[in-house]
């Protein structure tokens, strides 16, 4: 009886922790659905009355939101395949090295998780620079050619050396190349962290409010995140627009942690394979 | 241009399909756009920062070397003691209750089970708003007329403080809503409590043990690994992270109580294009930071060893 208790207290806790992490999602939406101009709410507004779609066409009447949109799908669109199979092969690869490199190989990439991002802005603007990435969304996409963060090559590798040896071992007398071991083997035993990748690396580029901020200029080229900045610059009180452009840049990302986050978190995948390492 | 470079490669030898390149070779290949695009694109801009903190630089023309002399300039410089100030203020209260946060939801929310699933989904909600949506969140949360969370207090009869408006408030406001960005925290320790044995527990339980005993015997000293691992990074990420905010939000105000290290790095390099001055301050503010790791270390490291034993 006691234990029974127990578990219901424990799972009413778990469900307030929930609910108090949901809100601020829950606000972003409620609150891009109130109507412009009315006085403000005196007590807490659980649900507008009367409720409005109309602050999201006006958004994108107000400022150019749907090229913003578009160069930000563009980005994305490049960036996370790229980041992807850079990630993955490298975590391959360091998978099967030899004991001496994948030690290096693992402390430098740990190492390289603790470099703080002010550090490179300096001077990643000026190799961008020589590169004639300035003011171009290649300058945004840029971080993918070194698989977006060590951190994914990391989760890659990890989840490769669960992969018994003796998998391997047979293709290998066989003659088979790195690639096809790669491409047939390998890689359709590790989807789970191809997913995981997915969603951090789409997160991680839709969302990116500094790069842009440092490296494009020209209006046209102007990411969602930027629009947002821009937004709240043209009229910083008008909280339904405001949270209407919010709900606008959160609902992808949303979308698809919803669709995949059955990989992602309620198996614990990322747990059950950092445990092996 | 590197993957193409990899690309062309398989190309030339598609021929006689297993390449002829031995093995090994073959997986160094697989390695080299991520080590080469790491090199490029943040080892050498890391270690430009550090040679440009010597130099006078401009971002136009050639560097010129002046020694120490950026330094010297920091320092007399009132608004770097602020934003350093200012930092340390942000990590000594968002750190430890990031972590503590991250630690107590691992612990409530391990429980196996669809409902829990979703729980732990919930928690890693917030995390995935985009940064520049989340400032603009909070900066209506914290309205001091018409936001929640005064409308909140005022329903409960609590004070309502003027948050974005008054200093100190404005600094606690940016760490309160760094508190509920703590989804990566949690899923380490989420992960690191799955690596803990169930038989521990089993025979601590046999043993007559209560939760307690289990969670400070069993639990702690085997996560103790992952929360330094956490502390460290969060140390140099959550400092990173208050860029956005206290751009968004705040823009450093009022009177700079939110011009954290990372703003002033920014402005000092891009709006006055001082870019020499402005890796000095980074350098400052890492070599201050690399001293309270250091520190950290030397306070738990001999009694962790001992723990372990």
């Amino acid at each position: 009886m006691k234990r029974k208790v127990g578990r219901l207290l424990h799972s009413g806790v778990g469900l307030a922790v929930a609910l108090l992490f949901l809100l601020p999602i829950y606000w972003i939406f409620t609150a891009s659905l109130r109507q412009r101009g009315l006085p403000p709410p005196t007590g807490i507004e659980w649900w507008p009355s009367p409720a409005t779609l109309e602050n999201y066409p006006y958004i994108f009447n107000l400022l150019p939101m749907a090229r913003y949109v578009r160069n930000s799908l563009l980005v994305v669109g490049t960036a996370v395949p790229i980041t992807v199979f850079i990630a993955s092969i490298a975590g391959f690869a360091m998978s099967q090295e030899d004991e001496v490199w994948r030690r290096r190989l693992l402390i430098a990439s740990i190492v390289l998780l603790m470099v703080p991002g002010a550090s490179v802005w300096l001077f990643r603007f000026q190799i961008l620079r020589w590169l004639g990435l300035i003011d171009s969304l290649w300058a945004l996409i840029a971080p993918a050619f070194a698989a977006g963060s060590p951190l994914y090559v990391l989760l890659f590798f990890w989840s490769y050396r669960r992969i018994p040896g003796e998998v391997f071992e047979a293709a290998r007398l066989d003659g088979a190349s790195a690639w096809v071991m790669w491409r047939q083997l390998a890689r359709p035993l590790v989807r789970p962290t191809a997913v995981t990748i997915i969603i951090l690396s789409f997160v991680m580029y839709w969302s990116d409010f500094v790069s842009p901020v440092l490296y494009i200029f020209r209006t046209d080229l102007y990411t969602l995140p930027i629009g947002l900045q821009l937004l709240k610059q043209l009229d910083p009180t008008n909280w339904p627009l405001l949270m209407a452009a919010a709900a606008v840049i959160t609902l992808p990302v949303l979308v698809l942690f919803i669709f995949l986050q059955r990989y992602f978190l309620s198996d614990l995948s990322i747990a059950s394979l950092m445990d092996q390492n | 241009m590197k993957p193409q470079q990899f690309t062309s490669t398989t190309e030339s030898s598609k021929a006689k399909f297993p390449w002829k390149l031995p093995y090994k070779a073959q997986m160094r290949l697989f390695l080299l756009p991520y080590v080469l695009g790491t090199i490029v694109l943040v080892v050498i801009p890391a270690v430009a920062t550090v040679l440009i903190s010597f130099t006078e630089y401009k971002a136009v023309g050639a560097p010129r070397f002046v020694g120490l002399q950026n330094y010297r300039d920091l320092l007399g410089f009132g608004l770097v003691r602020t934003s350093l100030r200012n930092s340390a203020i942000f990590l000594l209260l968002a750190v430890p209750l990031r972590l503590l946060g991250a630690l107590v939801l691992a612990l409530l929310l391990q429980r196996k089970g669809r409902m829990f699933g979703s729980y732990r989904a919930a928690v890693y909600a917030p995390t995935i708003i985009p940064e520049a949506a989340y400032a603009l969140l909070w900066l209506w949360i914290f309205n001091p007329v018409y936001g929640p969370l005064n409308l909140f207090l005022g329903w409960l009869g609590l004070p309502t403080p003027d948050w974005l408006i008054q200093p100190g408030t404005a600094r606690l406001a940016i760490v309160i809503l760094s508190c509920f960005q703590i989804g990566e925290g949690f899923v380490v320790l989420l992960a690191g409590l799955q690596s803990i044995p169930r038989s521990f527990y089993e025979s601590a339980k046999v043993d007559g043990a209560t939760w307690q005993q289990s969670f400070w015997q069993i639990t702690l000293p085997l996560l103790s690994p992952w929360l330094m691992l956490l502390t460290f990074r969060d140390l140099i990420m959550s400092l990173q992270n208050t860029f956005t905010p206290s751009f968004i939000i705040t823009y450093g105000g009022p009177y700079y109580a939110t011009t954290f290290a990372p703003l002033l790095i920014y402005e000092l390099a891009f709006d006055y294009m001082r870019l020499g001055l402005a890796a000095a301050l980074l350098l400052l503010t890492y070599v201050l930071l690399g001293l309270i790791v250091l520190g950290i270390l030397n306070a738990v490291g001999l009694g962790g060893s001992a723990d372990e034993a």
